[in-house]
C-alpha cells in the first residue's frame, strides 16, 4: 500500500494519526496484507460464501409503525435541544 | 460436579455477608483490575458479572473504550436481562480489551491482571471476566467471543470458558465487533453452573433476528480427533503438557485419532479479514455525538469534527478500522473479503465433516501464559497467531469449552473441546466428566460461606 493510498482510507475512515503513529501503522498494515494475501495461494473455485456460520431463518417483523416507548433514555446520552439532538453542522 | 448456584441460592447467609464480599472484591480488585466499577448495593441473589461491552441499565457501558466513556445505557442486554429475573444479582462490569480487539487483555486502560501472578496476563478480550470468575468462590461471568476471547482468558486463568453455537444467545444489547462472529458466552468454576446459566440466557429473542430457536442435541460417540496442524502451531512445553491430558482422555473411555486438515491454517487470515471488515462498519458509529465522548465543537468543520472524534480510539480500533475499510474496497474486495467468506464455508465444511463423528480437542493456546512485557513486545501478526487454536471454532461458530487441565510452575494450562453446531450440551457433559477426576485450582475464594 502506498502512502497515498493509505492517506485515502484515513480520510474515508475520519481517522487522524500523529507522524509517529501514522509511521508505525503503515508498516503494520504492510505485514498484515502480507499475511492476508496467503489467502490467495488456493483457488476457492465456485464455493459458496458464508455471510453467518449457521442458517439463520428469515425472521422479520412485520411492516407495522410501532410506538418507541424509551425516547427519554435515547436522549439521556445526547446534547439535546427541546426535544432534538444537538450535532455538527453541515 | 455439583451446582455451586443451586448450593448457594439454598444456604443460610450470614448477616453482612454482601457488604463483606464487596469490600474484599473491592480490596483484591485494586491490584487485579478486573472489575471497571462495583456494584455496592447488591443485597440477594447470585453474583454475577458482565463484560464491559454488555448493557446494563444505568452503569456506565465503556466496551474498554475511551470513545465510549461517559455512555450510560437506557436498557439491559437480553442475557443481563434475563439473569436478574432469575435470583441473580448484577456484581459489576469487567475489563476487557477494546471492543474486543486483543488476546491478552492489554489494549485498553484498564488492565486485568493474572490472579495465579501478577506479572502475567489474564488473557483477552473477556480478561476481567475470567479474573472475577478465578477469584470469587460465588460468581458467573457474561462474557463475549468473536475470534476466541472467552477461551483464552479462561485458559490463562484457570476457569471453564463456554462458547456456545452461533446464534444461540441474543446479541441484544452487546456493543457490536463483528456480527457475524460475535457469541456472547459464560465463564464460571464449573461446567454445571455454565449449565445452569445457559439454561436461563439462551433462546430466541424477537430484538435478535440472528439468535434462532435451536434444536440442541446431545451427542457423545465417545472419539476424539486431534488436528495435526494445530498440534504443530503449538509451543513443546504445552504439547507436553497435552500429551498427557490425552492419555488421560484414552483413560476415560475414549478413541483417539489424529486428523489432518486441508484449509484449517486459512482460518485466522480468513477470520481477520472478515472480523475487520465487520468491526470497520460497526465502529463507523462512535462519531462525537450520539454515544459516550461528547465533542462539543459543533461549530468545527463536518468531515472534521468527526475525525477529530475518533482520535478517541485506541491505535488497534485505528489499525482495525482502516484495514477493515481496505479489505471492503470495490478493488480489492473479491480477494480479500469475499475470499474470506469462501473460506469459512470450506472450514465449516471440512470440521463439520470431523465433527459428525466425534470431538475435537486442542490445548487452548498455544503457548504457556506470557508475562506481561512479553505480551507487549509482540507485533500484530504475532498476536493475531496466538489465535491459531480459538479461531477455527469461532470462525465456524462451533461450540467449545476451555477447561483446565494442568498447573506447570503454578500457572493453569486450558484444553479446548469442539463440538458440532447445536451439540452444546455434550460438551458441557463432556466438562463434567472431567471434573469428576481432576480438582481446579484457585488462589483467592472470596465471597466463601464458611
Amino acid at each position: 500500500m502506498d502512502a497515498n493510498e493509505f492517506d485515502r482510507l484515513l480520510k474515508v475512515c475520519r481517522i487522524s494519526l500523529s507522524h509517529d503513529e501514522k509511521g508505525r501503522i503503515i508498516n503494520d498494515i504492510e505485514e498484515i496484507i502480507k499475511y492476508f494475501n496467503t489467502l490467495n495461494e488456493f483457488e476457492t473455485g465456485n464455493t459458496s460464501e458464508s455471510y453467518h456460520a449457521i442458517r439463520i431463518p428469515e425472521r422479520l417483523r412485520q411492516d407495522k409503525v410501532e410506538a418507541f416507548q424509551n425516547i427519554n433514555g435515547i436522549l439521556k446520552n445526547t446534547k439535546t435541544y427541546r426535544f432534538y439532538v444537538v450535532g455538527p453542522k453541515i | 460436579m455439583s451446582s455451586s448456584i443451586k448450593e448457594f441460592l439454598s444456604k443460610e447467609k450470614p448477616e453482612g455477608y454482601y457488604k463483606k464480599l464487596v469490600n474484599e472484591l473491592s480490596e483484591a480488585n485494586k491490584q487485579l483490575g478486573a472489575f471497571l466499577n462495583i456494584n455496592e448495593t447488591i443485597k440477594n441473589g447470585f453474583p454475577f458479572s458482565a463484560k464491559d461491552n454488555l448493557c446494563v441499565r444505568d452503569v456506565e457501558t465503556k466496551a474498554g473504550s475511551e470513545i465510549l466513556a461517559g455512555y450510560i445505557p437506557p436498557f439491559n442486554a437480553t442475557c443481563v436481562e434475563r439473569l436478574s429475573n432469575n435470583k441473580f444479582s448484577f456484581l459489576g462490569k469487567t475489563s476487557m480489551d477494546e471492543f474486543g480487539f486483543g488476546s491478552f487483555g492489554l489494549n485498553t486502560t484498564c488492565v486485568a491482571k493474572n490472579p495465579f501472578d501478577t506479572a502475567y496476563v489474564a488473557g483477552g478480550s473477556s480478561s476481567g471476566a475470567a479474573v472475577a470468575t478465578s477469584i470469587l468462590k460465588y460468581h458467573a461471568a457474561l462474557a463475549e467471543s468473536t475470534g476466541g476471547s472467552i477461551s483464552n482468558p479462561a485458559a490463562f486463568c484457570g476457569v471453564v470458558g463456554f462458547t456456545p453455537t452461533y446464534g444461540a444467545i441474543s446479541r441484544y444489547g452487546l456493543v457490536d465487533y463483528a456480527n457475524s462472529l460475535d457469541k456472547i458466552g459464560i465463564m464460571a468454576r464449573s461446567a454445571e453452573d455454565v449449565r445452569t446459566v445457559f439454561d436461563i440466557v439462551k433462546g430466541p429473542d424477537s430484538y435478535d433476528s440472528t439468535c434462532v430457536d435451536m434444536k440442541f442435541t446431545n451427542i457423545n460417540n465417545k472419539k476424539i480427533f486431534l488436528i495435526k496442524q494445530l498440534l504443530d502451531a503449538t509451543d513443546e512445553k504445552v504439547r507436553s503438557e497435552f500429551d498427557k491430558l490425552v492419555s488421560k482422555i484414552r483413560e476415560m473411555g475414549y478413541s483417539v485419532e489424529e486428523k489432518s486438515l486441508e484449509f484449517i491454517e486459512k482460518a485466522i487470515p480468513a477470520y481477520y479479514i472478515i472480523s475487520m471488515a465487520e468491526a470497520s462498519t460497526n465502529l463507523a458509529k462512535y462519531n462525537g455525538y450520539k454515544y459516550g465522548f461528547k465533542n462539543e465543537n459543533f461549530s468545527e468543520e463536518y468531515n472534521r469534527f468527526f475525525t477529530e472524534s475518533r482520535s478517541k480510539f485506541g491505535v488497534e480500533a485505528k489499525r482495525r478500522v482502516v484495514l477493515g475499510t481496505f479489505v471492503r474496497s470495490a478493488s480489492v474486495k473479491e480477494k480479500y473479503y469475499r475470499k474470506a467468506l469462501k473460506v469459512r464455508s470450506l472450514l465449516i465444511r471440512e470440521i463439520g465433516e470431523l465433527l459428525k463423528n466425534g470431538f475435537i480437542l486442542t490445548p487452548t493456546m498455544p503457548i504457556t501464559t506470557p508475562k506481561i512485557e512479553k505480551a507487549v513486545s509482540l507485533t500484530p501478526v504475532e498476536s493475531y497467531r496466538m489465535d491459531v487454536l480459538t479461531i477455527p471454532p469461532s470462525i465456524c461458530g462451533f461450540p467449545h469449552v476451555s477447561f483446565p487441565y494442568s498447573y506447570p510452575n503454578g500457572m493453569p494450562l486450558g484444553a479446548q473441546i469442539i463440538s458440532n453446531h447445536f451439540n452444546d450440551y455434550a460438551l458441557l457433559d463432556f466438562v463434567n466428566s472431567w471434573e469428576t477426576s481432576f480438582r481446579y485450582k484457585f488462589k483467592y475464594n472470596i465471597g466463601d460461606i464458611r
